[in-house]
């Protein structure tokens, strides 16, 4: 592309649909006095919309000029992104972590007061607890 | 001894309780994430053709076609633009909100598990006091945890979301003036055309482009207001967030707060008004 900046293609862009423009209200003016008839009044008209397809087509080139541009700004982000998904994380791996120790007292508890069913109910709860734990 | 020891266990745990006030920035992000008129504006850009295609001919029609498949193209890298800034303020959102750092309901079913066992030698009278003072030492340490995650956010991300916000303003830009070509083309058309309908034997064809030209003429009027809508909510985010990172150290105080919020209602007009933009 002989015009490699994004605000060139763009400034570019904008004289060739303001051209479009101008032909446009010297057409509508020729229309209006009769100076054409209908068939040169459809070619002329066909010209702008070409023009204005060339412009289109300019954009096209600014905005993938501008997707470009971004891509570091977008790597960034997406690292800040997990980074805070990471430091949520790390809060429910606390909150996993109360779990365990809520259930190590009612094992304490039940060991305490020597009583053989609480302390597996309590073994079993602690077993899910640690497993939830190494999920995450 | 094993008082000391179960009081001690219960202040570390209460201590993790409790959240900072971050009210305002997790509206401003909340709100942020949901202005979806870039993609509403992204997905006419790569519609542009299949509405102006009734009205090209010959080697414009050619170029037009060029041009839609290139648009296309470059639909989904322009979607992804819009989805990371709404991930980015997604993640601010939970980062800042009420629940991401609540241990609340973990601390209760402990303190409930604890006044459940007589065993361990303290009566609930005593964890209620503990709980009642770890409550407030919970209060600084988990508000300045969270202040501090949503600080390095905010440091870290304004360089590349001003920059992203940036591109997305000038892609709008682009947009619009895609669009006001389409609207010239289409509105053009008939502007040349209905001048020579004006025999007697034309009269239908005439006030049937009339009525047509008026319709579009309202669509187009409407679709420019998005554009405005989009660039001001764009607008919006990018000062929103320059204002949480020059306030960064002071995010609870009032001024701060009031600010903030203001971006949040400012945001959530913006994204109102374009949801009572017909077309």
């Amino acid at each position: 592309m002989a015009l490699a900046n994004q605000k060139q293609v763009e400034d570019f862009a904008d004289i060739i649909s303001e051209c479009a423009d101008s032909i446009h209200v010297r057409l509508m003016k020729a229309i209006k006095n009769k100076e054409i008839d209908q068939y040169t009044a459809q070619l002329i008209f066909q010209d702008e919309a070409m023009l204005r397809q060339r412009a289109n087509s300019l954009y096209i080139d600014a905005v993938n000029c501008i997707v470009d541009g971004l891509s570091q700004s977008q790597k960034s982000i997406t690292e800040l992104i997990d980074t805070a998904k990471g430091k949520i994380k790390t809060i429910k791996k606390i909150a996993g972590f109360i779990d365990f120790i809520a259930d190590l007292l009612v094992l304490a508890a039940a060991a305490y007061a020597a009583k053989t069913a609480p302390i597996l109910a309590a073994l079993e709860e602690i077993r899910k607890d640690v497993e939830a734990l190494n999920k995450n | 001894m094993k008082i000391i020891r179960v009081t001690f266990v219960l202040i570390m745990i209460f201590v993790l309780a409790g959240c900072a006030n971050l009210k305002a920035v997790r509206d401003y992000a909340g709100e942020s994430a949901k202005l979806s008129a870039y993609t509403e504006l992204t997905t006419r850009f790569r519609d542009t053709y299949k509405r102006e295609q009734p009205y090209l001919f010959g080697e414009a029609d050619q170029l037009a076609q060029e041009n839609d498949r290139r648009r296309k193209a470059a639909y989904e890298d322009l979607m992804k633009i819009h989805q990371r800034v709404s991930l980015y303020m997604q993640a601010l959102a939970t980062l800042a909100g009420e629940n991401a750092f609540d241990l609340s309901k973990e601390i209760d079913s402990l303190s409930g598990v604890i006044k459940a066992y007589p065993d361990f030698g303290i009566d609930s009278k005593h964890v209620d006091a503990v709980a009642g003072i770890a409550k407030v030492i919970a209060k600084w340490i988990t508000s300045d945890y969270q202040e501090r995650a949503v600080r390095d956010m905010v440091r870290e991300g304004n360089e590349p979301l001003q920059k992203t916000l940036q591109g997305m303003e000038a892609l709008v830009r682009c947009y619009k003036k895609t669009n006001e070509n389409e609207r010239k083309t289409v509105l053009g058309f008939f502007e040349v055309e209905i001048p020579f309908t004006d025999s007697p034997k034309e009269k239908l064809l005439n006030v049937l482009a009339r009525a047509h030209v008026e319709a579009k003429t309202v669509e187009y009027k409407n679709v420019e207001l998005k554009y405005g809508e989009a660039e001001k909510g764009i607008r919006s985010i990018a000062d929103g967030h320059k204002k949480l990172l020059e306030s960064i150290d002071r995010l609870s105080s009032e001024e701060v707060k009031t600010i903030i919020s203001n971006f949040a209602k400012d945001i959530k007009t913006i994204r109102e008004n374009l949801q009572k933009i017909r077309g």
